[in-house]
């Protein structure tokens, strides 16, 4: 379960939820961390969420924020939402969400329209969920569906989860209180500043650990990190997670990127971000609220303006409903679909007012996708029941692992359609749609006239709709959906309220004029062009990578790229191939040691790279570490990454891919391996010193027993030199080779027990084979029976200690022999003296080679290197694939990821390191029942047994 | 370079633009292939470009005259390639030509007599030499040799144009050839597989059709990939056809092939003579050649290690390493010859121990499990017929005289050697032995067939006494048909 692996995974970020949680509401101890640890939250909340969507949507928010400043879009819909969690109590929600929704007209609209009975905090979350979303469409262009849908589904995971885990602390009215809490402390942990509410900072203390949970957990903070973030992100943040601060620097490196160009460029945005830092101080507190009033821009205030009088036309529908619609109608193609999806979506909308939950429901979070997903429906009534009920559940925990299905299947229309038939009640009006459209339309067309005042989200809204949901919708959804959490938190001060809703409409209004402005505009149509690219290439294009903790988008660009390179102006947003390394070699000043891999996507920040003295001690940390292969490897990822990125090339480098490759080695790690070893080459070639023998011989094994390649293999000889044929490691593996080709098991084994360095894991990967190979042959030629302490001896079954050990061990090593021999179909007979023989006569026909499929789950040799791999990408077209894998393999049920044996469709380098729940898979753990859901890694791939992620 | 006038250098262009335009006019092959030959440094050609230097303005010339405008696409670059050739930028002649080849290639298309074959055959040889020159000269200057890529995608077009129906296909097979040295030369031999494909399978092909010098430039190239692959049976049979069909005055071809073929006859158990090996300078091979005679692991151990280099670049060192193998049999064949002269009733049991021995005399240390997994390898790989009883540590070998076997794809061929000298049937007759020293390859040894058919397991003995002729039921000739130097005589 999802629990598990997050528990599993932790030894290498120890105690980050629950420890760092503690400490960040604590507040106390570490308050210098604060800001870091709240933009870790944010960023670290977000990876947690958008993880799975994360990996296409992250590049894209990447840049979105980037090149808008801190007014980024999510950021303000995180304003947003503050109104709108506010109003989830259900008196005060009616007033919260209309502030939100006073960006937007069109909300507004169908808020009237729909004006069902029940106004509540969802509402309100809603409608904020909705202007994030048009912002997004607007600043990125439709990616996939399905990432969409990733990326609400685990918000709204999340949002459940901070649901149910408050929840069983108080009945539905403590429920705002509760979520209320979380902000006071944020607050005060970061800033420090408010005294006013110590119960609540222990309240949600409390709830936090209990949470467990880190991405739960974080999402309510997260929420006003971004807020923070603006004007703290400049610092490198140390990780959330790990109490040792590691990880969480790159995540805020993004951040401190994309702020960092934006802020000097825009003034408004530096307004902005300056009412959100007093904003999130002023959170806990209701009187602060004004603050953001006071801010006002003349943008801001039209836009606070508009919001005002649209607000009574939202309070219809809730906003985050409208956003949901919206997003509903995003994914159809055609009309056909829209027209199924309009119906659907009114038979929600009906039995959602008949339940009394359209208002209560967190459309944010509700699965949109989940019209596809069987799995929505149990999401969407377990939410329902959440909300309604609002008394704890201990089922409710476990729920993150049912969800995993729905979220990867295909959009079934039909399903939906079923479902919402069964449901419908009050047909929503299809109008309110077209309406938007329309508005939407218009608005858009106004924008170019106005371009700073009107800016509001409802011009962004018709894009999302006719235009797939864009990635960074999806994750300013998620981000909205943080917001929610924190508008909970805010419920508490109804009074305030209107203060405060002002002065978000103003900082959105803000936002979005920047949003708005013709430089951003024109970087969104570059963006949604690279997007129309990147649906065609899907495939090709590996969004995702879930690794880096930020929500920062991974996308990698360097299909869609050179198009787009000619666009930006500044080098943020180039894609990495295409920058010019000369003017970005950057020199790093940042001082952490730990840092998480997180893949480049725009320009080095100098402030969260690693200058050279550091990364020899993040070096020397890494080798000194204790923690597991998945910690090492990430944490050397981020050094070659930061080596790579200041251009060093020296000593130094060699020794880190040397280390990387060892420990690849020795995890077995072999595309890994390959990676370092062909920069190791190159390194060597360069003259720098290192280990060039031992790794000669590790390649001259890699070539002999893996790519079984006569000509390469001369090759590689003969490219030796006299002085390398010298060395020891050569030699042995030279005599490896002869071994193998010969056919000389003893030898074989006897070399295996002599290996110096590494070679031994290296041949790890073909002693199977050579076991095969040497039983068929002593079964041939031997008669009429050979001992199995023999072949236990000869196969190097006992274990190859010290001789004093013989009797047990050699025990151990005959039975497990005598396993073998049989598993491979071998005849076993006990001859007159009790000794076990293998007779060769009636083996040499019966022998075999069991399939691998125990094997697989272990990283074994037959699934070494390329051999047997399943690329899972929950997305796309190629989520087909998963359910092609469901039929190969042994499937398991309530959407686990299936286990078994996959045919290979890419190669794959990285392990998984799910940022969500930090849930890695040790080659040596069964992988079982790790929920989809949790893995929000949109490209999973199981590599014999361990999960890992590609790259790309 | 001497001096030239204005005039004469005038006079000299026009005149080579009078000629090919003319050749390209009547359609006459010969006389427009010298004209292409770039990298043939014919006097012509030299004095040719040296007027180009004088006189530049070329282009001008090919312009006036419709006579030649119609085939300016291929004249101009073919000016300027001649042009740079001569100064030594190879790239930029490279470039040229490659140019001027696309211009001609699109008439050549257009013709559909096969009158230009030999010009066709100049412009993938000289695309070659010039874009291993252009290489050449970019390595140097410390920039990535693509031109030989870009040539072997030439060729692959000039290929293409000439797999068709028409009397043009015969000139495929040279451009196979050409692309083959390509792909060698760039270690792309993989790329090989679907030129090879087209010629093998294509119904437009017959290969016999295909002249002689190309037939057997491919299959020395097929043979070698063969070599690659461990596929000895094929690999044999096609470096035979090449080295059979090979013209025998150019001993050096006959060398290349020979350097294949040898490893791959000794790998299916035939031994070539000294003299052979003497008089094509493959004297590396003699002390494999000995070492398989006297099953003398030290010196096959000492060989390949001497020749190392050699092997390895050549790619046949795995090849000549797997002989260990048949030098162990040879081994255990001699002590059972010696035992059997003292007991014969016992001959047939071979200590491990005194295998061992005999190892340690060759100082070849190897310790008693080692040695027997070699013994279970034989008889696993069907080297020596019998087994191997672990607890008495004996190796037993069984069928009288026959327990010491070759592999079958040996069999075969030593079977199709006499199927062919005995062509009344096929069967081959008990006790036939001949010394084929005679043909120019040393059997070494009696060859003793003792089934009648073909197809069973016929055992083969070599015997450590001197040859002696038993009989030769197939002709002289008909034997001698099947090497090289009977071929043309």
């Amino acid at each position: 379960m999802w629990y598990d692996y997050g528990n599993y995974q932790y030894p290498n970020y120890p105690s980050d939820s629950v420890g760092t949680h503690n400490s960040s509401t604590a507040a106390v101890t570490q308050l210098q961390y604060q800001p870091h640890y709240q933009q870790w939250e944010n960023n670290y909340s977000q990876n947690a969420s958008d993880v799975s969507c994360a990996p296409g949507t992250e590049n894209m928010s990447v840049t979105t924020i980037s090149t808008l400043n801190c007014a980024v879009p999510g950021i303000s819909s995180g304003y947003q939402c503050y109104p709108a969690s506010g109003s989830q109590p259900p008196p005060p929600g009616t007033t919260s969400w209309r502030p939100s929704s006073s960006s937007s007209e069109i909300h507004s609209v169908q808020l009237q329209q729909a004006s069902s009975a029940i106004v509540d905090n969802h509402d309100g979350s809603w409608k904020v969920g909705t202007p994030g979303l048009q912002t997004n469409n607007l600043c990125q262009m439709p990616t996939s569906y399905q990432q969409p849908s990733d990326s609400n589904l685990i918000s709204h995971e999340t949002f459940e989860n901070q649901q149910r885990t408050l929840y069983p602390q108080t009945a539905n009215p403590q429920y705002p209180s509760a979520h209320q809490a979380p902000n006071p402390q944020y607050s005060s942990a970061h800033q420090a500043p408010n005294p006013q509410y110590p119960s609540a900072n222990q309240a949600s203390n409390l709830q936090f650990t209990t949470a467990r949970q880190a991405p739960n957990l974080q999402f309510p903070t997260s929420h006003q990190p971004p807020n923070l973030q603006f004007p703290i992100a400049h610092q490198v943040s140390q990780t959330f997670q790990s109490p040792s601060q590691t990880g969480p620097t790159l995540d805020t490196r993004r951040v401190s990127k994309l702020q960092i160009p934006t802020n000097p460029r825009i003034a408004s945005t530096l307004a902005f971000g300056m009412p959100k830092t007093e904003k999130d101080t002023s959170a806990p507190d209701v009187a602060s609220k004004p603050a953001y009033i006071s801010v006002s821009i003349p943008k801001s205030n039209k836009v606070s303006h508009d919001a005002a009088e649209t607000t009574p036309m939202t309070g219809m529908f809730p906003k985050s409903f409208c956003a949901y619609v919206a997003r509903a109608l995003a994914r159809c193609k055609d009309d056909a679909d829209k027209v199924t999806c309009q119906n659907v979506l009114k038979e929600m909308t009906s039995k959602a007012r008949a339940d009394g939950t359209l208002f209560t429901r967190n459309w944010d979070i509700e699965p949109l996708f989940f019209i596809p997903n069987t799995s929505v429906d149990s999401l969407n009534k377990d939410n329902q029941q959440s909300t309604v009920i609002g008394s704890s559940q201990p089922k409710y925990k476990k729920s993150p692992s049912r969800r995993g299905k729905s979220r990867w299947e295909p959009i079934a229309e039909e399903k939906l359609a079923e479902k919402i038939a069964s449901v419908s009640q009050h047909p929503v009006k299809d109008a309110s749609w077209d309406r938007l459209r329309e508005r939407g339309k218009i608005a858009l067309s106004g924008k170019q006239d106005v371009k700073d005042c009107d800016f509001s989200d409802i011009k962004f809204f018709p894009s999302q709709q006719q235009a797939l949901p864009s990635k960074n919708a999806q994750k300013q959804v998620k981000k909205q959906r943080l917001n929610n959490g924190t508008n909970a938190v805010e419920n508490g001060d109804a009074s305030s309220e209107s203060d405060r809703e002002q002065g978000l409409g103003a900082y959105n209004s803000g936002a979005i004029a920047l949003a708005n402005s013709p430089e951003e505009r024109k970087r969104r149509e570059n963006r949604s062009k690279r997007f129309d690219k990147g649906h065609g290439h899907r495939r090709e294009i590996k969004y995702f990578r879930p690794k880096g903790g930020i929500g920062a988008g991974n996308f990698h660009r360097r299909t869609s790229s050179p198009l787009l390179n000619k666009n930006y102006e500044d080098g943020y947003s180039r894609a990495v191939e295409d920058m010019d390394w000369d003017s970005l070699t950057v020199k790093g000043t940042c001082q952490e040691i730990e840092k998480r891999y997180l893949r480049l996507t725009s320009a080095p920040d100098p402030t969260t790279v690693r200058p050279e003295e550091v990364l020899e001690k993040a070096l020397l940390m890494v080798q000194n570490s204790q923690k597991n292969y998945f910690y090492k490897c990430d944490q050397l990822k981020s050094i070659r990454q930061d080596l790579t990125v200041q251009r060093i090339r020296n000593e130094l480098t060699v020794k880190v891919y040397e280390t990387h490759a060892r420990l690849a080695l020795e995890a077995g790690d072999v595309p890994e391996y390959n990676q370092c070893q062909s920069q190791l080459k190159s390194l060597y070639a360069e003259g720098n010193e290192g280990c060039y023998m031992e790794f000669s011989a590790y390649n001259l094994l890699c070539v002999i027993l893996h790519s079984n390649n006569n000509r390469d293999l001369v090759a590689s000889m003969a490219r030796l030199s006299a002085e390398a044929k010298k060395d020891d490691a050569v030699k042995h593996a030279l005599a490896v080779r002869a071994a193998v080709t010969s056919g000389n098991y003893i030898l074989f084994f006897r070399l295996y027990k002599t290996a110096p360095n590494l070679n031994t894991c290296l041949m790890d990967l073909y002693v199977e084979k050579m076991r095969f190979e040497a039983v068929r042959c002593m079964s041939r030629s031997y008669r009429p029976t050979v001992p199995v302490a023999f072949v236990a001896q000869v196969l190097g079954f006992t274990s190859n200690a010290t001789m004093e050990v013989s009797e047990e061990k050699d025990t151990d090593g005959l039975e497990e022999c005598d396993e073998w021999l049989r598993a491979h179909g071998a005849s076993i007979i006990v001859d007159s003296n009790g000794e076990k023989q293998l007779d060769t006569k009636v083996s040499s026909s019966s022998l075999y080679m069991p399939e691998p499929d125990d094997a697989v789950a272990h990283g074994d040799t037959s699934l070494a290197g390329e051999s047997q791999m399943a690329l899972l990408q929950f997305e796309g077209k190629i989520r087909l694939e998963l359910s092609n894998c469901h039929q190969i393999c042994n499937t398991s049920q309530d959407g686990k990821l299936p286990r078994g044996k996959f045919k290979v469709k890419r190669k794959t380098r990285a392990f998984l390191n799910c940022v969500r729940c930090g849930c890695v898979c040790d080659p040596n753990t069964q992988l079982r029942a790790v929920d989809i859901t949790d893995h929000c890694s949109c490209l999973l791939v199981l590599v014999g047994g361990i999960w890992t992620t590609s790259e790309i | 370079m001497a001096y030239l006038s204005m005039g004469e250098a005038h006079r000299r262009i026009t005149e080579y633009l009078n000629r090919f335009s003319d050749a390209v006019t009547s359609q006459d092959g010969p006389s427009l292939k010298p004209l292409l030959a770039v990298s043939s440094n014919s006097p012509h050609l030299l004095s040719l470009a040296d007027s180009l230097n004088i006189f530049q303005d070329a282009s001008r010339l090919i312009k006036q005259s419709d006579k030649y405008s119609q085939i300016g696409d291929i004249l101009l670059p073919l000016l300027r390639s001649l042009q740079s050739f001569r100064i030594g930028r190879f790239v930029d002649a490279y470039i040229a030509f490659e140019k001027s080849s696309n211009a001609f290639l699109q008439e050549f298309r257009n013709w559909e007599l096969a009158w230009a074959m030999e010009v066709v055959y100049v412009i993938a040889y000289e695309i070659r030499v010039l874009a291993e020159r252009a290489d050449r000269e970019l390595a140097s200057s410390g920039k990535i040799p693509e031109k030989l890529k870009g040539a072997g995608s030439f060729l692959m077009k000039v290929f293409g144009a000439l797999a068709g129906k028409g009397p043009k296909r015969v000139g495929a097979l040279y451009v196979t050839c050409q692309l083959f040295k390509v792909y060698f030369k760039l270690g792309t031999v993989h790329l090989c597989r679907s030129v090879i494909r087209s010629i093998e399978t294509a119904r437009i092909f017959d290969f016999e059709e295909f002249p002689i010098r190309d037939k057997v430039t491919y299959m020395y190239y097929t043979g070698r990939l063969e070599v690659f692959n461990e596929n000895f049976l094929a690999a044999d049979q096609k470096l035979t056809y090449a080295l059979k069909h090979c013209n025998p005055q150019s001993e050096a071809n006959i060398r290349m092939i020979l350097k294949y073929l040898v490893p791959v006859k000794l790998s299916i158990g035939v031994l070539p003579t000294k003299w052979l090996l003497e008089k094509y300078n493959l004297v590396e091979y003699t002390d494999v050649v000995h070492a398989l005679k006297r099953g003398d692991l030290r010196l096959l151990r000492h060989a390949l290690q001497e020749h190392e280099d050699r092997f390895l670049r050549s790619g046949v060192y795995l090849v000549l390493e797997k002989l260990e193998l048949q030098v162990y049999q040879r081994l255990v064949k001699k002590i059972y010859i010696i035992q059997k002269q003292r007991d014969p009733s016992k001959a047939h049991q071979v200590k491990l121990e005194v295998i061992v021995k005999a190892l340690k005399w060759l100082e070849m240390d190897m310790d008693v499990d080692e040695v027997e997994c070699i013994m279970a390898i034989l008889i696993y790989k069907n080297l020596m017929k019998g087994y191997f009883a672990h607890k008495s540590k004996v190796v037993v070998l069984s069928g009288g005289g026959e327990m010491f076997t070759f592999s079958y794809s040996k069999l075969l061929f030593i079977l199709a050697f006499f199927a062919l000298g005995n062509k009344k049937d096929n069967t081959v007759p008990y006790n036939m032995s001949c010394e084929s020293s005679l043909l120019g390859w040393e059997w070494g040894c009696h060859v003793g067939v003792s089934k009648v058919s073909p197809l069973a397991g016929v055992g083969m003995e070599r015997e450590a006494e001197p040859v002696k002729i038993v009989e030769i039921y197939a002709s002289v000739p008909v034997i001698m048909e099947m090497f090289w130097f009977s071929a043309e005589g």
